[in-house]
């Protein structure tokens, strides 16, 4: 029954907020329901702790792994519904263009989400996962300008093709299952093909055929190169809230579902061929990501293709392996969120003052928006990995797993793009913040909301990078164990 | 006693071509509710014309005389290689196929020259237009025979016939179903119907065909047109014969012949209304395009061959 | 009955060759009503073999999915496609980057490579190789279609035409999955389908075109 709590207060929520047409009412119930999901997420996560893995019915689940992303979930879209109340005054009224609308759309993105992680049935993750894509399409285009119907289109579509491929994956898996033996009714739960995995003989070619659909297709969701190419356009385009629910919590949950396969297929036909594929996949998006990094003119598409390269990141913990390996890439998945939506909180701030995202058109920052420049500052050193802030510890988790499996290539990569990526946020910032003022910012001063969000977001990254608070290591453990 | 048969096919052809040109015409104007001319209508317009004198352009040599006895030798010649009621023909051997092409294109070149040498503006119009045609559907007219005469492994026209009469109706093969879509596209072509050629068309700049013939009069016309409605009949049989020859007598018998004949008139009614079709809801291609519609006949006849290697017997 | 059971049976040894047969015309198509009739041939042709397939093996969810994908596919989405042809107003030319002559070669390209990868993967599974193939092809005719043509709604109908590819091979190796998932993921294309048809509207109202090939506007 707690299962379905979340999810039926996200749907209550897209649908109720459309009753208010005033801007503040809606904003107020969006609020108000929205605390309630974030209270329902917070109960099923602490059961889960408590007793164990919950199922309801066929379809839905929780477990260790479930828990911690939707932990993410809770904590990201508390953050950006604060934020989005702020904001949302600069979003001019039109026809689907109202806060009603916005609010609704986010509800409903945020029951696909919470859905995908609550999947126990592999074609329901599959519903869901295109489910996902069709509630933020809208979103995106959200602006109706010339850039957000491009963006929202490409997406649309890029995003439809990937995901039909992961069906073709999910179909071909299905195969391998009913032909080694199982029960078609239940050949498509994630439960019972880990456990009829190592007793079954599953076909391996079909079974690595199915993963590269797989990760194809779900890795298009997820960003990586090559399939990455309307994730720039499309968390650039949308309206700030949403670039950071894209960035911070739908990659996650992309990275889900591919986790969910990797355990299967790595008990399949053993952990070496899926896990090589993570690495590629991987290193070339760190590479590209990050070499694109350099030669960025829009602030957001900056953070965008910031977003690909912790994708890769995470993908070379999960493709390492190992306990280290696991344990970097899961923290790296929380850090990055809330490193990323502190960075697209600023980039929201700043085109509001400036009216443009254009970074060679604004200057001296630090003199003209103080307050969004020190939070722009702390992002961006946390985003590059520097310690005191949490993804140091992720990425040095991970750089130490590849350095005990001797996988030199994998480091000196690793380090390299580190140091590419490193100087591309300091040019681009340097150049912010520092010469001549450009442009009059028209707000100045933050908001209490976003001072609010913001100032929690920073101090998040500084408690992860002194010490990961204990309850939270407990939960990372529990994740940790789903996937052996 | 199969000769006669054979004998009775090239004269059924030959005889009964007029009225295939009859009937798709009186097919049309049904579709598009006129009454129409009469199905007969073609024989009264030969006999008409055999009774008239022959005009000559003077500037015309003696080339301009003798295209039409070519055209209409080369269409009666191509007659005798198409099976109709049995499968056996008059004229047939390995490799006749490529003959029966060549027939025809050779028929179509004197044309070509006779209008040439015609000495009009719509002949030399027509005569251009037609020899790229005729270049461009070459291809596809072959590379459709050789995918079937492939699966069939045998090289003479009848052969295809007997092979095809053994196999089940429904055991449709997709070398064929590409083979009869490039050969359609070919019959369109070569017999200059819509949408490549416009055969009821006065309007100078939409002629092919019409721009041709149209110094030619008397017998002379009377023999063109008569080889043109030739040529769509032979290529008609030739369609059936090779895709749908079920119903051909295997035994020389009264009975077996006369059901021959009856499944073939209806199978010819089919074919028949369905070009009147095609004829009354295509509209004609512009001339650069035709280009594009052989090509995509040749391409699809080169992957009818292509097939033959993937496809079982 | 003997009559039916012998219909399907022929039917499932032969509908690939007329799958081949729409793939080859909808690339040549230069009309986007034209190819829309393709598709739902296409899926009306599928239809068929579910309905097969479910007298054959006796599923009665088979013949939901069949009844589903008739109504959805052969005339509820056909429908929606030419009331959006009309309502746009824009040019009905399909606005290709290959020629026909290209595209019929690309597609028999395409049919012979799908046939090439069922050989390698056919030992493992024992399925008609030829339709199959028809599926693996209508997936790579869809990918095509995609990528070479220039308007909105062609795209629009690439995906669907790779959607369809998808849905016949898994009919054809696992007699389609369990019925809840079937209906999910109708209803997931169905919506897909309905905000792209959105989309076409917002492009057309801020581009004043339909042609994707001109949304360069983000690069980089």
């Amino acid at each position: 029954m707690i299962l379905l709590l979340p999810l039926i207060f996200a749907l209550l929520g897209a649908v109720l907020v459309l009753g208010f047409r005033d801007r503040r009412a809606a904003t107020r119930a969006a609020l108000t329901i929205g605390a309630f999901e974030v209270a329902s997420l917070g109960a099923l996560v602490w059961q889960v702790h408590r007793q164990g893995p919950q199922q309801f019915g066929r379809y839905l689940r929780a477990d260790g792994l479930s828990s911690f992303f939707l932990m993410n979930i809770a904590f990201i879209f508390a953050l950006v519904l604060v934020y989005a109340s702020g904001y949302l005054r600069h979003i001019p009224e039109g026809r689907f263009s109202s806060p009603r609308w916005f609010y609704a759309l986010v509800f409903l993105f945020l029951f696909t989400m919470v859905s995908v992680c609550l999947s126990a049935n592999l074609g329901l993750l599959w519903i869901m996962m295109e489910g996902t894509t069709l509630a933020s399409a809208l979103l995106v285009g959200f602006y109706n300008t010339e850039g957000a119907v491009e963006a929202g289109w490409k997406y649309l579509i890029v995003c439809t093709v990937g995901i039909a491929f992961a069906l073709f994956g999910t179909i071909v898996l299905y195969l391998a299952a009913v032909q080694a033996g199982m029960n078609p009714a239940a050949a498509l739960d994630w439960v019972a093909l880990m456990d009829a995995v190592p007793g079954l003989g599953f076909d391996p070619h079909l079974v690595k055929l199915a993963f590269v659909f797989v990760i194809v297709g779900y890795g298009t969701k997820i960003g990586f190169v090559p399939m990455h190419s309307w994730l720039p356009d499309a968390h650039a385009e949308a309206p700030t809230p949403i670039s950071a629910l894209l960035s911070a919590v739908l990659l996650n949950c992309a990275m889900y579902a591919v986790m969910r396969y990797d355990a299967i297929v790595s008990r399949a036909t053993g952990p070496a061929f899926p896990h090589t594929l993570l690495l590629i996949f991987g290193l070339l998006s760190m590479v590209v990501a990050g070499l694109l990094i350099l030669v960025q003119r829009n602030l957001k598409r900056l953070l965008a293709y910031s977003s690909v390269e912790h994708m890769g990141i995470i993908a070379i913990g999960l493709g390492l392996g190992g306990p280290l390996g696991l344990f970097g890439a899961l923290l790296h998945t929380f850090n990055h969120s809330v490193a990323k939506s502190l960075l697209f909180f600023s980039a929201g701030n700043v085109r509001h003052n400036f009216g443009t995202l254009r970074m060679d058109s604004i200057g001296g920052m630090s003199r003209t928006l103080p307050q969004t420049s020190a939070a722009l500052v702390v992002g961006s050193l946390a985003i590059v990995g520097l310690p005191p802030f949490g993804l140091f510890i992720s990425e040095f988790a991970i750089l130490s797993e590849a350095f005990g499996q001797a996988r030199f290539l994998v480091v000196g990569l690793f380090l390299v793009m580190l140091s590419v990526v490193f100087g591309g946020f300091a040019y681009h910032l340097l150049r912010l913040l520092g010469g001549e003022p450009a442009g009059v910012p028209s707000s100045p001063k933050l908001i209490p909301s976003e001072y609010a969000v913001m100032g929690i977001a920073a101090l998040c990254l500084l408690v992860f990078g002194a010490r990961i608070p204990h309850l939270f290591g407990v939960f990372l453990q529990e994740a940790i164990a789903v996937m052996r | 006693m199969t000769t006669a048969i054979n004998v009775l096919q090239a004269l059924l052809l030959i005889l009964g071509a007029p009225l295939v040109t009859g009937i798709v015409g009186k097919i049309k104007a049904a579709i598009q509710r006129r009454q129409g001319a009469s199905i007969w209508r073609p024989y009264a317009e030969i006999a008409k014309l055999f009774r008239k004198e022959d005009l000559v352009p003077p500037s015309a040599s003696w080339v301009f005389r003798f295209a039409p006895k070519v055209l209409f030798a080369t269409a009666v010649c191509a007659v005798a290689f198409v099976p109709v009621l049995q499968p056996s023909a008059l004229l047939g051997s390995r490799g006749d196929f490529f003959f029966l092409v060549y027939l025809l294109a050779l028929g179509r070149f004197f044309l070509s020259l006779g209008a040439l040498d015609g000495g009009s503006a719509f002949g030399g119009m027509g005569a251009s237009r037609d020899a790229l045609i005729s270049t461009l559907a070459e291809a596809p007219f072959l590379l459709g025979l050789v995918a079937v005469s492939i699966m069939s492994a045998h090289a003479d026209i009848p052969g295809i016939v007997m092979w095809t009469l053994q196999r089940n109706v429904f055991d449709i093969s997709a070398v064929h179903i590409l083979a009869f879509t490039s050969l359609a596209m070919v019959v369109l072509a070569e017999t200059g119907r819509m949408p490549v050629d416009n055969p009821t068309t006065h309007l100078e700049l939409t002629m092919i065909h019409e721009g041709m013939v149209l110094e030619y009069s008397g017998p002379s016309l009377a023999l063109v047109e008569w080889a043109s409605a030739i040529k769509l009949h032979a290529m008609l049989a030739l369609l059936i014969s090779l895709f749908g020859p079920w119903g051909m007598a295997s035994t020389v018998s009264v009975w077996g012949i006369a059901a021959a004949l009856l499944l073939y008139l209806a199978k010819l009614t089919a074919l028949m209304i369905l070009l009147a079709l095609v004829e009354s809801v295509v509209a004609k291609l512009r001339m650069y395009l035709v280009p594009d519609f052989l090509g995509v006949a040749s391409a699809v006849s080169a992957l009818a061959v292509i097939f033959t290697t993937l496809v079982k017997r | 009955m003997g009559l039916v059971a012998i219909a399907t049976a022929k039917f499932l040894g032969s509908f690939s060759v007329f799958l081949f047969l729409t793939v080859l015309l909808m690339v040549v198509a230069r009309r986007i009503s034209t190819s829309v009739l393709l598709f739902s041939l296409q899926s009306a042709i599928i239809t068929a073999e579910v309905f097969a397939m479910g007298v054959r093996e006796k599923l009665a969810a088979a013949y939901v999915v069949g009844a589903l994908v008739l109504l959805i596919k052969v005339i509820a989405i056909p429908y929606a496609f030419f009331r959006l042809v009309d309502r746009l107003k824009s040019p009905r030319d399909v606005k290709a980057s290959t020629t026909p002559t290209q595209s019929v070669f690309i597609a028999g390209a395409m049919i012979y490579l799908s046939y090439a990868a069922v050989h390698s993967f056919g030992q493992t599974v024992h399925v008609p190789e030829d339709a199959l193939a028809a599926a693996v092809a209508l997936i790579l005719t869809g990918s095509f279609l995609m990528v070479s043509r220039k308007k909105a709604l062609m795209q629009m109908l690439g995906l669907l035409v790779l959607e369809n590819g998808i849905f016949l091979a898994a009919l054809i190796t696992t007699f389609g999955m369990p019925l809840v998932i079937e209906i999910g993921i109708f209803f997931d294309i169905l919506v897909g389908l309905l905000l792209m048809g959105i989309f076409t509207f917002r492009i057309r109202d801020t581009f004043d075109h339909l042609d994707v090939s001109k949304l360069r506007r983000l690069r980089g």
